[in-house]
């Protein structure tokens, strides 16, 4: 009893002593510590690819972690999935990357934000994995670049833009989707006559960005793609007259505009739109997200009407997907993750588990085949440009401003002339502190 | 020889032990020093010369002197920030003092089923802020109970955007952040008040004191040490109101319920300006201290 006893108890000291002196040789540490007791986390630590996870929506965290699940079954490699509010994430990402032992990858998207961090050294160059996505559009390639020759990125996802409706509502009143600005504002003025308020927005209560969309769009209509991009990358002047020009439109839509808007954050305007309170909301498809799945089949959008026939059309696509830190210590295991979450069975798993209004970034993968999304994906594909959204065009950084200015728009138009030269003060400083 | 010769061994050995402090005592006194100061005095000083600096959390800062302090004299949102931070301390100060004696003073005297009020008025304290700041949020929703109630009581036209109004929304925050505090500083005074000896306001009234001189001349001098620790609890709290601010308006709609602290986190952790934001908060520490520090020093000298 007593030498079983001593026996075991050296077996499991020699183990442990083994089990450290291993970890601490492959990671930190920290890991040593944390796993000394028994060899079972050390091996998963091996090969086990920490996704660090923002997708905390109910749908999108089943779905990452059921794709994750499924790497995990194929063999090889494991992952693992970390979801943190998208809040805390945004602000740790710094901390995250510049950490001695960060988190393998990272859900994200591209943009001004990532091209940075890939100026500084901090994201893992996955040029070969890009290798393996041949099929891919150019443009979604050009996307996932750091602007310097190296891929940085690897898409999973995108979706698009346009103003939602319930189908059932807009037959209930008697009306059908413009396709004309003018056509627009006599739909906004029927429903107005019908007690609704026309235009829901879901501009408060901490999603202050969702106005945003309204300066993408009516900015890409009137001044064109390029002209948003410069604006966005700190090359124009948010106080430029043609940037004022696009709040005349803007203007005539307000007193259609639902007064509770700026008070409600996009969730609370999601019910009220299902409810019919309002008529129509300008929203990504991640708002049916929050929507239950009997009321997705009920939805439908049209495209935001032109405003200047002689710009090209061009239309907001943001894109998803991963990135992973340079100090990674298991390069290849991400890299077999990025290789598999690029090919189309992963995508339309990650789309079946999803509220699937998303599109695949492979185009050798099927969407979920709706009506819904196949005239989403006919507008992208149709648009002559493609933009992303106002902080993946500009930066994070850049988007309290926006909200700051367009809130206060929507709410005290009068003051446009002030308003825009306050953000453009802010915006300098951005710009300024981020060079 | 020997019985004489003990109790000067004994002094001497006496004044040894004086001198050399015991190497356990030492390490008592070191160590929390030393870990208090890697984790407090440290960082303390590192957000001090980061103030000094431009920072983006990822490259290394640049040195650029005194600039952020200089930028805060022509930046308006600082201007509206500090305007409202010192509305808000009067104010969430003021209140959460006066309504805490208030309420001590009512609550003081036994009577049956004083120890619900107290409980129940202590209550909020023990939630967080951040979920008591959900909930309000909930209640000041378009449709939701304050304005149905305004609604039922015939006030239809006072029925509001509580929180997405630039006139309303710092008020709007306020109110649950004082229903919060007033539990606490009730708390503070009743312990004040239980310490007051009853043969003062027995000698008092045989003088013939009215109640309010009993307030006046017994109860207000007796809480003189209360009223300093509640001094720096409001002063503290007040500055370091985060929470409920940044969960209900994060500091909006455009800057209107913007605090100190709430621009300091927007400017560091938004905007990635850690430079700017560093001098925010050294402004915020000298805020704190200097009013804290000055009253100390009245205080102890009125003592003496």
């Amino acid at each position: 009893m007593t030498t079983a006893a001593g026996l075991s108890r050296r077996h499991f000291l020699r183990n442990a002593g083994l089990v450290g002196l291993g970890a601490l040789g492959s990671s930190s540490f920290l890991a040593a510590c944390a796993t000394s007791a028994s060899n079972g986390p050390v091996k998963q630590a091996a090969g086990a690819v920490t996704v660090q996870s923002n997708l905390s929506s109910p749908q999108a965290k089943v779905a990452i972690e059921a794709l994750a699940k499924a790497f995990g079954d194929k063999g090889g490699a494991t992952a693992t999935v970390n979801t943190v509010a998208s809040e805390t994430f945004r602000t740790q990402l710094p901390s995250y990357l510049t950490s001695a032992n960060p988190p393998d990858t990272f859900t994200w998207y591209p943009g001004s934000l990532l091209s940075g961090y890939a100026k500084k050294g901090l994201l893992l160059d996955v040029g070969d994995v890009w290798q393996t996505m041949g099929n891919y559009s150019q443009a979604m390639r050009s996307l996932s670049g750091d602007g310097a020759g190296h891929q940085v990125f690897v898409p999973m996802t995108y979706y698009w833009c346009g103003f939602f409706y319930r189908k059932s509502n807009f037959a209930k009143w008697g009306v059908t989707p413009p396709s004309t600005w003018s056509e627009f504002l006599t739909l906004c003025e029927t429903l107005k006559g019908k007690g609704i308020s026309p235009i829901g927005l879901g501009a408060g209560g901490g999603t202050q960005w969702t106005a945003s969309a309204w300066f993408d769009y009516l900015n890409i209509r009137i001044n064109g793609a390029q002209f948003h991009r410069d604006l966005l990358a700190g090359r124009g002047r948010f106080d430029d007259p043609k940037v004022k020009k696009i709040f005349d439109p803007w203007r005539q839509v307000l007193p259609y505009t639902d007064p509770n808007g700026t008070a409600l954050a996009f969730q609370d305007a999601t019910t009220v739109l299902l409810q019919g309170k309002t008529g129509m909301v300008l929203t990504g498809t991640y708002f049916a997200d929050a929507a239950p799945k009997d009321a997705i089949d009920d939805l439908d959008f049209f495209q935001f009407p032109i405003l200047d026939p002689s710009v090209p059309v061009a239309e907001e696509g943001p894109t998803d997907g991963f990135f992973a830190s340079a100090r990674t210590p298991h390069q290849a295991e991400v890299k077999e993750w990025f290789k598999y979450v690029a090919t189309p069975e992963a995508q339309e798993l990650y789309i079946k588990n999803s509220s699937g209004t998303v599109l695949p970034a492979n185009p050798s993968a099927k969407n979920s085949g709706t009506p819904l999304v196949l005239k989403g994906k006919k507008m992208l594909d149709e648009a002559k440009e493609l933009t992303q959204f106002f902080n993946r065009d500009s930066s994070d950084a850049l988007q309290p401003t926006a909200d700051v200015a367009l809130i206060r728009f929507i709410q005290k138009p009068n003051e446009l002339d002030s308003i825009l030269s306050d953000w453009q003060t802010a915006a300098a400083k951005v710009f300024q502190g981020q060079s | 020889m020997a019985v004489l010769a003990a109790p000067a061994a004994s002094v001497k050995r006496r004044r040894r032990a004086v001198r050399r402090v015991p190497p356990t005592l030492l390490l008592f006194v070191l160590v929390p020093l030393a870990v208090e100061g890697f984790w407090v005095f440290w960082p303390a000083l590192q957000g001090f010369y980061l103030s000094l600096t431009k920072w983006d959390g990822v490259s290394a800062p640049t040195f650029v002197g005194l600039d952020n302090y200089a930028e805060m004299l022509s930046d308006d949102i600082f201007g509206t920030a500090a305007l409202d931070t010192v509305i808000w301390i009067v104010l969430f100060g003021g209140l959460s003092a006066a309504g805490g004696l208030g309420l001590a003073m009512l609550l003081n005297r036994e009577r049956k089923g004083v120890g619900f009020y107290r409980a129940a008025l202590f209550t909020p304290v023990v939630f967080s802020l951040v979920a008591t700041a959900l909930i309000w949020q909930a209640i000041y929703q378009p449709d939701g109970v304050f304005n149905n109630v305004l609604g039922a009581i015939g006030l239809d036209s006072w029925k509001h955007s509580w929180l997405a109004d630039p006139d309303t929304a710092l008020y709007a925050v306020l109110v649950p952040a004082l229903w919060r505090q007033l539990g606490y500083v009730m708390v503070l005074y009743l312990a004040g008040l239980k310490g007051i000896d009853p043969v003062l306001y027995e000698a008092a009234k045989l003088d013939g004191a009215t109640a309010w001189q009993q307030f006046r001349h017994v109860t207000w001098p007796q809480l003189r040490s209360v009223n300093s620790v509640v001094l720096s609890v409001i002063i503290i709290d007040s500055l370091r109101s985060f929470d409920v601010v940044w969960s209900m308006t994060k500091g909006g709609p455009y800057h209107s319920s913007e605090l100190l602290s709430t621009y300091m986190y927007s400017t560091a952790f938004q905007s990635l300006r850690l430079g700017y934001a560093s001098a925010l908060a050294v402004v915020i520490f000298v805020l704190a201290f200097g009013v804290i520090v000055t009253y100390l020093v009245r205080a102890f000298r009125e003592d003496q």
